[in-house]
């Protein structure tokens, strides 16, 4: 599975837009400036927006591709078995022809090679997206991002996530920071998969509150510890006794409550991290002693 | 009958604001409306709604998911090897073993393995509920279960669902709140539509992520129009949000709604904000959007 000793911090949440990736680039740049080789690794492979949180170039790109079915005609008998065996559906035989791979529904399973008894189905490949790599000033930045019309988001998380893997195992890093996708779904799990902490960023609202137990169903069913993370804990009319409520029943910490403030807007807006740009303000404050909770944390969990 | 949904390639600029006021306020002036909750993993659509009577609940079973039989299972680790989603583990002087979240149900391992220790079964996908609004109009809404890898199959069955129902009902249009994202969910979620609500803000995460829902609204070839959330955060890039949809991707340009708390207050008495505070600035700029759209369409 994992295989690293690096320490992995996942940030996540369930609803979208709580301010997964802002929690994630600002925690990334905190726990550098305290001196750690940080690596961050935007697994949203549907809207990744680390880059441009952190006004990243990316500088290298890898394609991702998967297998496609490759069908030989000479080789082929056209018995069937191929299209029999293809859960997607994703291998089409009109009137007895050759099969027809659809490429948007393969899943590169190989079931259809694998079952061929003629040797006639060779490989083709995929492109289902890219993996970024930047050098941010020391901060090592790992992009997975989907190719538009290509529906399988969990495949190149995955591929996204070993890829930073492979980098953890060479070293050079003492934590790795996550940011994932919204919601619940396989995507989410396969960043969640890997880390060892979770931080659940939510808003003060009933559907923050709604989504938020979602997403702790996920995090619990891995065995993952969790921490909340309540974004824009102030917010006019806002439910945070709600948010609270849900934790405690859960027997879950929250971490950080994170203030409506104007500059960490800007610094959203301007594509630089608040805790570049500003230490002062009530959001960086709040944003630098999460940072030295989740390094007091790493400290324990070594 | 006109489906119309609800997308955005960001997460939480206001999908499920638009969704609810949306289906609201064509109510209101008389529309037959049905809404459907597409966004399986954080349906939020019956909340902003206020809740309702359900009147039909079903459990979708469109995962599949390998199973060992540990009695057969000779521990060679064939399917280990071929497995490609990492789902099978063989641990040192065990058996092997499914990892549930990682299978996608492929089968290949019942193809390799010798002794046929691994079969595939049926697994639940989710829940689809049919629920009565207090607004009289009726809503599906999806469930994903957690961590599952089948989105879009759960996403076309809320669709499915909610176009049977329709069509029963002789409802004049769908609104279809839709996940962020551009993966299969969405896709899912806007094919066959007839016009795509694409929810934005002015910031340039934002924005970008557009840009990457339009490539897939274009791909399908389906009608499309930008509405700008939270507008007045950022003048310069809201004004290349606009220019950017008219000219360059063929977006019609809805509307814009201001930043303001109402909608909050609104969330948090479970009501559009259109129900809640007629006057409201955003509730005023809603109505207009809706209005432009009614004309578009």
């Amino acid at each position: 599975m994992k295989e690293v000793n690096v320490p992995i911090v996942a940030v996540t949440g369930g609803k979208g837009g709580t301010g997964k990736t802002t929690v994630a680039v600002n925690l990334a740049v905190g726990l550098q400036f305290s001196g750690l080789r940080v690596m961050l690794v935007d697994v949203d492979v549907d809207g990744p927006c680390c880059a441009t949180l952190l006004g990243a170039k990316h500088e290298k790109a890898e394609k991702v591709t998967t297998f496609l079915p490759l069908i030989d005609e000479t080789k082929c008998t056209r018995c069937g078995k191929c299209v029999e065996v293809c859960h997607e559906h994703a291998l089409v035989a009109f009137y007895s022809g050759t099969p027809k791979p659809f490429e948007e529904l393969c899943s590169g399973c190989k079931a259809c090679q694998i079952v061929c008894a003629h040797g006639a189905v060779g490989e083709n490949r995929k492109l289902i997206g890219t993996v970024y790599t930047a050098e941010s000033n020391g901060l090592r930045l790992i992009t997975g991002e989907l190719k538009p019309t290509e529906p399988r988001s969990p495949i190149m998380a995955r591929a996204t996530v070993h890829k930073a893997l492979e980098e953890l195992r060479v070293g050079g890093y003492d934590v790795a920071i996550i940011d994932t996708a919204p919601g619940v779904h396989n995507t989410v799990a396969q960043a969640l998969w890997v880390a060892d902490l979770a931080l659940a960023v939510t808003e003060p609202t009933p559907l923050g509150a709604h989504d938020l137990n979602f997403i702790l169903d996920l995090t619990q069913n891995l065995g993952l510890p969790t921490e909340i993370v309540i974004n824009k804990f102030d917010i006019p009319g806002g439910l945070k006794e709600e948010i609270y409520r849900i934790a405690n029943d859960r027997g879950v910490q929250v971490a950080a409550e994170i203030p409506i403030d104007d500059e960490l807007l800007h610094a959203y807006v301007s594509g630089e991290p608040l805790l570049k740009k500003s230490a002062g303000g009530p959001a960086a404050r709040c944003l630098a002693s999460l940072t030295q909770n989740i390094l007091e944390r790493l400290e324990r969990m070594k | 009958m006109k489906e119309i949904v609800v997308a955005s390639g960001k997460g939480g600029t206001g999908k499920t604001t638009v969704a609810s006021s949306l289906a609201f306020y064509l109510s209101l002036k008389g529309l037959r409306v049905f809404a459907a909750d597409a966004d399986v993993d954080a349906p939020d659509l019956l909340l902003a709604l206020g809740g309702g009577r359900t009147v039909v609940s079903m459990d979708v079973e469109a995962s599949n998911k390998a199973i060992v039989d540990s009695e057969r299972c000779i521990s060679c680790g064939k399917c280990v090897e071929v497995c490609p989603f990492g789902a099978m583990v063989l641990p040192v002087g065990g058996n092997a073993v499914v990892a549930e979240l990682m299978c996608e149900g492929c089968g290949v391992c019942t193809l390799v393995c010798p002794t046929k220790a691994v079969e595939i079964k049926k697994a639940k996908t989710g829940v689809i509920n049919v629920v009565e609004t207090k607004h009289g109009f009726l809503c599906v809404t999806g469930r994903l279960k957690f961590g599952e890898h089948n989105s879009g199959h759960l996403v076309a069955s809320v669709r499915n669902l909610a176009r049977r129902k329709a069509q029963d009902a002789g409802s004049d249009v769908i609104i279809v709140d839709a996940a962020p994202g551009i993966g299969c969910p969405v896709i899912a979620s806007i094919t066959g539509a007839d016009y795509v609500i694409a929810v934005t803000e002015p910031t340039p995460a934002a924005k970008r992520n557009l840009e990457r829902l339009s490539r897939i609204v274009n791909h399908f070839g389906i009608s499309a129009g930008v509405v700008i959330n939270k507008s007045g955060l950022s003048v310069g890039i809201e004004e290349s949000i606009k220019d950017w949809a008219l000219n360059e991707i063929g977006f019609h340009f809805l509307g814009e709604i201001p930043v303001d708390y109402e909608v909050v207050k609104a969330l948090v008495q479970m009501k559009p904000v259109i129900e809640f505070n007629p006057s409201a600035r955003a509730s005023k700029s809603l109505i207009k959007i809706t209005e432009h759209l009614v004309d578009l369409l």
